[in-house]
This record gives structure tokens, C-alpha cells and sequence, in this order.
């Protein structure tokens, strides 16, 4: 399929800011400015741009552990400040969840964004219940669970699909498929290098996708929304994609691999070739974008440096509901 | 709290009542759960609320505990107040990371942004030949995990109260329902009434020993107290209905006037409620003990299956007899 360009420039901005953002919080990551671990969304900014194209602020996702990307997206599109997931992430108190959850634990109810539990799989189970919400409601609203190819070894896989199907739930699976669980290649883990194999038994739709590229990418999600939203129960998607960071000792990956991914299958520059042979803008016109997005993600960065840490007094705060507890 | 109108019931009924009333109550309380629809459940507790509120309100589910918790606390979030069932707690296993990781933190670590007011119902304890893995005492696998709400009745008329409080509680809610008193009789009030949580009670007052015991072992501590009575021992029995978190308070007071403390649970010695207990009496009434806290508790093991093997592990009115002796040396 072919988008129009306003749209097709809009995830083009998208998928730029969500480079950005990877880029600056390596780079603020490797000075030591910020705390815990980091992994990052390179290489699969077309499947989040499209995810969040196509969620409104009254769905709900939970996001990986590659997704500071959307859940920024989904920050600024609905409260126009992205901002506080990059405070998040610095442990400022100005931070989505004011510091206490970090990368692996972003989450803003009001933007649709439920929030990733870093145990993989785990929320696997949790989006039934939200999907089950919706539906005892009666609600036209889409739970979308966003996983790894790793994620599909847990138990919760099959838990999920399965239920998921006998009720009928207004699930959204959609499966990142990049190829490794931190070093272990999917066709080894799995009985099948195609996720979707072990998807299509549970008797729902289930559909492979090109996630480097986000008119694909981006017309699949819309399909599997309106599949979702019209009553007629989940979905899977499985995009095919590569992440470019390596394991936290570097690179393990074939060169041969990581030159094909890097520079004939980079998300961006496909969708870069695809914008100018609609011929109505210019490079120049997208490196002025590109331009306007680093600019607004150092912002972001000088944000969260700028703000102040969380009162440590806070560290006691919200362990239960309505409870003090102190023991 | 309760009102005049008493009824006997058992523990199984009581607990069917408030399970009624509150789904009469808010349209948003909702049952989940292994047979707990048309089948009523494996012990009857819900029996016949599938045929009051339909599929929808009282859902069977696959065995996918997992999935039964993540399903209940995603509902949740949204404002829903599930009702879960865990058919015996020793399957709690299957679900422990829905509980622990997700239940018991959402609150904290989004910063208040979500709540997660799940109430799940579990059959726990032994003393009827369940074998290893339908007849254990679970609390102690919860004591470490901050958030986690741990309730525990034992009368029919705490689990009628303490469960219709749990369900209009905020917190993630693991109600513990032992076995052994599931058809034990007790005068039950009727309609809606609450107990409230974190409250211990006083099940019998007395001056010479406090024993401080959950479920089952409130009454094995209640024989005991009749019997060394006799012998002119005075025996406070402190039922503690809410495990975690406790109410220390009223413990501590107890300790302080009696100067002595038995703690008796089911669960095995190390690292229980038993042990939590004596370690928070000794730091706060150290100097008014008269003697060591006791700690009356399962045998480090596995619960065997034969019933001879089962009762030589398990502690009963003997053995809470034994403790309080040994105190009052």
C-alpha cells in the first residue's frame, strides 16, 4: 500500500523522534547521567510509530522493554510532554511516574500507556483483564500487549491466547519479532522461527508483517484494530524486525547481518525513499525535520537534567492504598 | 459493626453470603475462577451465584492461574473489583509473579497512577490427608512482599465481615480460607456488615499468657486455653484476622500485660509468621517477658499424605498446651 504524504511524513517525524531519543539517552546513558540499565528501540521505530498512530489515549497498551519510544509518543501526542518519559528515565521527580519506575516501569494511565512489568510475559496476562474491562463495559476500547520474540517462551503466552480467545477478548498481540532474546536467536528458542506458527492454534487472526517498513506496518495495525474494535476478538501481529543494539558486551551478531539490517533494512531510510518518490518533498525538506526533532529531544534531555531529584522521603509513599506502613 | 439479627452458619455459607451481598452491591464485582461457575466451586463456596449473576459476573476459566490473576488485577486497573478464586493455595505458585511483581507493586512504582483492589480467595491448611500439595499454609511466602494484603478468618462470622472488607478495599487482597474450618458452625449476622482489617481480635481475655494464633490455630489455642484453665492458667488468645499487614498494637499490648507470648501458626518454624512475631515482641517488650517467646509451629517438611504422618508434623491443641507450659515455667 501507499500512504499519503502527510501521513507518511507524520510517522516519518515519529520514527525520528524515537531515534533520537534512543540516540541522546545512549549517549546522557554513557556519561553515567542515567541510572539502571538501557535498552533501546533502534532499528523497530516503524512498528512503534505505527502502534501509536493508531492507539487513542482511551486504549490501552503495555509496553516492552524496547518502548521508551512509544510511550514517549504516546506522551506527547496525547499531553505534549514527552518530556517526563525522558525524566523518567533520569529518575527525576518530574518523571511519569515521578521516578520510581524508570525505563523498564513508564506509565501514564491518561495516554492509554499501562506500563511494562519487566518480568517478560507477565503482562501477557494482566492486558486479559483490561481487554475483559472493556468488554463487560461495553466499551469499543483495544488492550494491546507489546512483546518481544522472547517473551513467547513464558507460560503466560499460551495462558493469554488461550483465553483471550474463548472470551473473545479485545486483545491486540503485537509480537516484536527482532530475531534474538538478548543472544538466544529466535529459531533456537522456539519451535519455530515464525512466531505466528505457534499463535495460529488458539484459532484467531495471526498475520506476519514487514516491521522495517511502516506502510506495512502501518496498515496492519490499522486492519487489526478495526478487526478488534468491530467485536470480533484478538489479534496477532508478528513483525519482522532487528534491534540494533547488541548484548551489554557489544556486538555478537554476523557482520554480514548487522551491515544488511544497519544499511539496506534501516526503517528510516526505507521510509526516506518512499517519501521522496511521491516527489512532493526534497531531502532537504526531511533533514530540516530531522533537525527540528534532535532539537526538541535535547530540550527533553536538558529537561530531565534540569529537574529535581525525587524527595527521598517519597520512598516510603504509595506501598499500599490509603495505608501508611512502616515496619 | 454487627447488627442484632444472628444466624448459625458455616464458614463455607458465611462466605457465600457476603460473596452474594457484595455482588449485589457494585455491578463491578465480578467472580473468576476453576468450577466455580455452574459446580459452585470445589468446597461450594459459590454455589449458586452463577445461576443468579450469569457467565459474565461468575466466569470459569481454563487452569491458567497465571492468567486468572493477570486477568483480575488488568480488570483492576480499570476500576473493576474481581473476586478470584485459587482452588487450593498450594497452586498460588503458578500465579506468584502476578501477585508478587505485579499485584503488589503497581501501585508503588507508577506512582499511585494504578490501583490493583483484587480479593483472591484460596483454600489453604491441612489435617485431611491432601498430600504435599493441596493442604499447605502459604502465608509465609507472601510475608516478604511489601504491598501484598494477607487475610486470614477464623470464625464464620470474621469471614463473612473480613470478606466483604476485603472486596472494598484498594489493595491486592490474598484471603486465606482453611480448609479445616470450611464447615465449622458460628452465629453470622445477617446483611451487609464489615470487620475491619488490620485488626486483630481478642478471642478469649486472660492474664497469665498471650497466644497469638490465625485460622485453625485460634481454635486449637481456644481447646487449650479451656483445658489448662483447669490447672488456673489464665490464657489470652489473640485471633490476628489480618496477617499482613498485622496489627502489632494490639499484640504488643497483650504481650506487655500478660508477660508471656506463644505464637502458634500451621506453616513450618523458619521464616513464618511465627518467627516475624516473636522477633517483633522481643524488640518492643523485651523487658516486660518473663520468659522467652514460644513459637508452636508445622515441622520443617513437606506435608506427607498419610493421615498418621500428616498429624505427627502438624501442630495441634497438644502442642499449644506444650508452649504454654514451657513459658510458664
Amino acid at each position: 500500500m501507499t500512504l499519503d504524504i502527510e501521513t507518511l511524513v507524520d510517522l516519518y517525524r515519529d520514527m525520528w523522534l524515537i531515534r533520537a531519543f534512543e540516540f541522546g539517552l545512549e549517549r546522557e546513558f554513557k556519561k553515567g547521567n542515567v541510572p539502571g540499565m538501557l535498552h533501546t528501540g533502534v532499528g523497530q521505530e516503524a512498528t512503534q510509530a505505527a502502534l501509536a498512530a493508531h492507539l487513542q489515549a482511551s486504549d490501552a497498551f503495555f509496553p516492552d522493554h524496547r518502548c521508551h519510544g512509544i510511550n514517549a509518543l504516546a506522551q506527547e501526542k496525547h499531553q505534549g510532554d514527552g518530556e517526563r518519559i525522558m525524566a523518567e528515565l533520569f529518575g527525576r521527580a518530574t518523571g511519569v511516574c515521578s521516578g520510581k519506575g524508570g525505563s523498564l516501569h513508564s506509565a501514564n494511565p491518561k495516554v492509554g500507556n499501562f506500563g511494562d512489568n519487566a518480568v517478560e510475559g507477565s503482562y501477557m496476562a494482566t492486558v486479559l483483564g483490561v481487554a475483559l474491562a472493556y468488554q463487560m463495559r461495553g466499551q469499543p476500547n483495544v488492550a494491546c500487549c507489546i512483546i518481544g520474540d522472547g517473551t513467547v517462551g513464558r507460560g503466560e503466552f499460551h495462558e493469554s491466547l488461550n483465553m483471550a480467545a474463548i472470551w473473545k477478548l479485545p486483545v491486540l498481540y503485537a509480537c516484536v519479532n527482532n530475531g534474538y532474546a538478548i543472544s538466544m536467536p529466535v529459531g533456537k528458542g522456539h519451535a519455530s522461527a515464525d512466531i505466528v506458527d505457534l499463535a495460529r492454534g488458539y484459532g484467531f487472526p495471526c498475520e506476519i508483517v514487514d516491521g522495517n517498513d511502516i506502510e506495512a506496518a502501518y496498515d496492519a495495525v490499522q486492519r487489526a484494530i478495526a478487526h478488534i474494535r468491530s467485536g470480533a476478538g484478538p489479534y496477532f501481529l508478528e513483525f519482522k524486525t532487528w534491534r540494533w543494539q547488541g548484548i551489554f558486551s557489544g556486538e555478537f551478531r554476523p557482520p554480514e547481518e548487522v551491515k544488511y539490517w544497519k544499511e539496506e533494512r534501516d526503517p528510516l531510510k526505507l521510509a526516506r525513499e518512499k517519501i521522496l518518490a511521491q516527489g512532493k518533498l526534497s531531502a532537504e525538506d526531511l533533514e530540516r525535520i530531522e533537525a527540528e526533532v534532535k532539537a526538541e529531544i535535547e530540550a527533553w534531555i536538558d529537561f530531565a537534567k534540569a529537574s529535581p531529584m525525587p524527595d527521598p522521603a517519597k520512598a516510603t509513599a504509595d506501598v499500599y492504598v490509603g495505608w501508611e506502613v512502616t515496619a | 459493626m454487627t447488627q442484632a439479627t444472628t444466624r448459625s452458619r458455616t464458614f463455607v455459607q458465611a462466605l457465600n453470603e457476603a460473596l452474594d451481598i457484595a455482588m449485589e452491591r457494585d455491578p463491578y464485582v465480578y467472580m473468576l475462577g476453576e468450577d466455580i461457575g455452574e459446580m459452585g466451586g470445589d468446597f461450594g463456596v459459590t454455589r449458586g451465584l452463577w445461576a443468579k449473576y450469569g457467565d459474565a459476573r461468575v466466569r470459569d476459566t481454563p487452569l491458567s492461574e497465571a492468567a486468572i490473576i493477570g486477568a483480575s488485577v488488568g480488570s483492576a486497573m480499570l476500576g473493576m473489583r474481581p473476586v478470584a478464586e485459587i482452588m487450593f493455595a498450594d497452586f498460588i505458585g503458578e500465579c506468584y509473579d502476578q501477585l508478587v511483581n505485579n499485584a503488589a507493586k503497581m501501585h508503588y512504582m507508577f506512582d499511585g497512577q494504578f490501583k490493583a483492589p483484587i480479593v483472591v480467595r484460596t483454600a489453604c491448611g491441612g489435617g485431611f490427608g491432601g498430600g504435599p500439595h493441596h493442604s499447605q499454609s502459604v502465608e509465609g511466602w507472601f510475608l516478604n512482599v511489601p504491598g501484598i494484603v494477607l487475610v486470614a478468618p477464623a470464625t464464620p462470622a470474621d469471614a463473612k465481615g473480613l470478606l466483604l472488607a476485603s472486596i472494598e478495599n484498594d489493595n491486592p487482597i490474598i484471603f486465606l480460607e482453611h480448609k479445616a474450618l470450611y464447615r465449622i458452625k458460628g452465629e453470622v449476622p445477617e446483611g451487609y456488615y464489615t470487620t475491619p482489617l488490620r485488626k486483630a481480635a481478642v478471642a478469649r481475655a486472660g492474664s497469665d499468657v498471650t497466644v497469638i494464633a490465625t485460622m485453625k490455630m485460634v481454635h486449637e489455642a481456644l481447646a487449650a486455653a479451656a483445658e489448662l484453665e483447669k490447672e488456673g492458667v489464665s490464657v489470652e488468645v489473640i485471633d490476628l484476622r489480618t496477617i499482613r499487614p498485622y496489627d502489632a498494637e494490639t499484640v504488643l499490648e497483650s504481650v506487655r500485660k500478660t508477660g508471656r507470648a506463644v505464637v502458634a501458626t500451621e506453616a513450618p518454624k523458619i521464616g513464618g509468621l511465627a518467627a516475624e512475631l516473636s522477633a517483633t515482641i522481643g524488640e518492643e517488650c523485651f523487658h516486660d517477658l518473663k520468659a522467652p517467646v514460644a513459637r508452636v509451629a508445622g515441622l520443617d517438611t513437606p506435608i506427607p499424605f498419610s493421615l498418621v504422618l500428616e498429624k505427627y508434623i502438624l501442630p495441634g491443641k497438644e502442642q499449644v498446651i506444650a508452649g504454654i507450659r514451657s513459658v510458664m515455667k
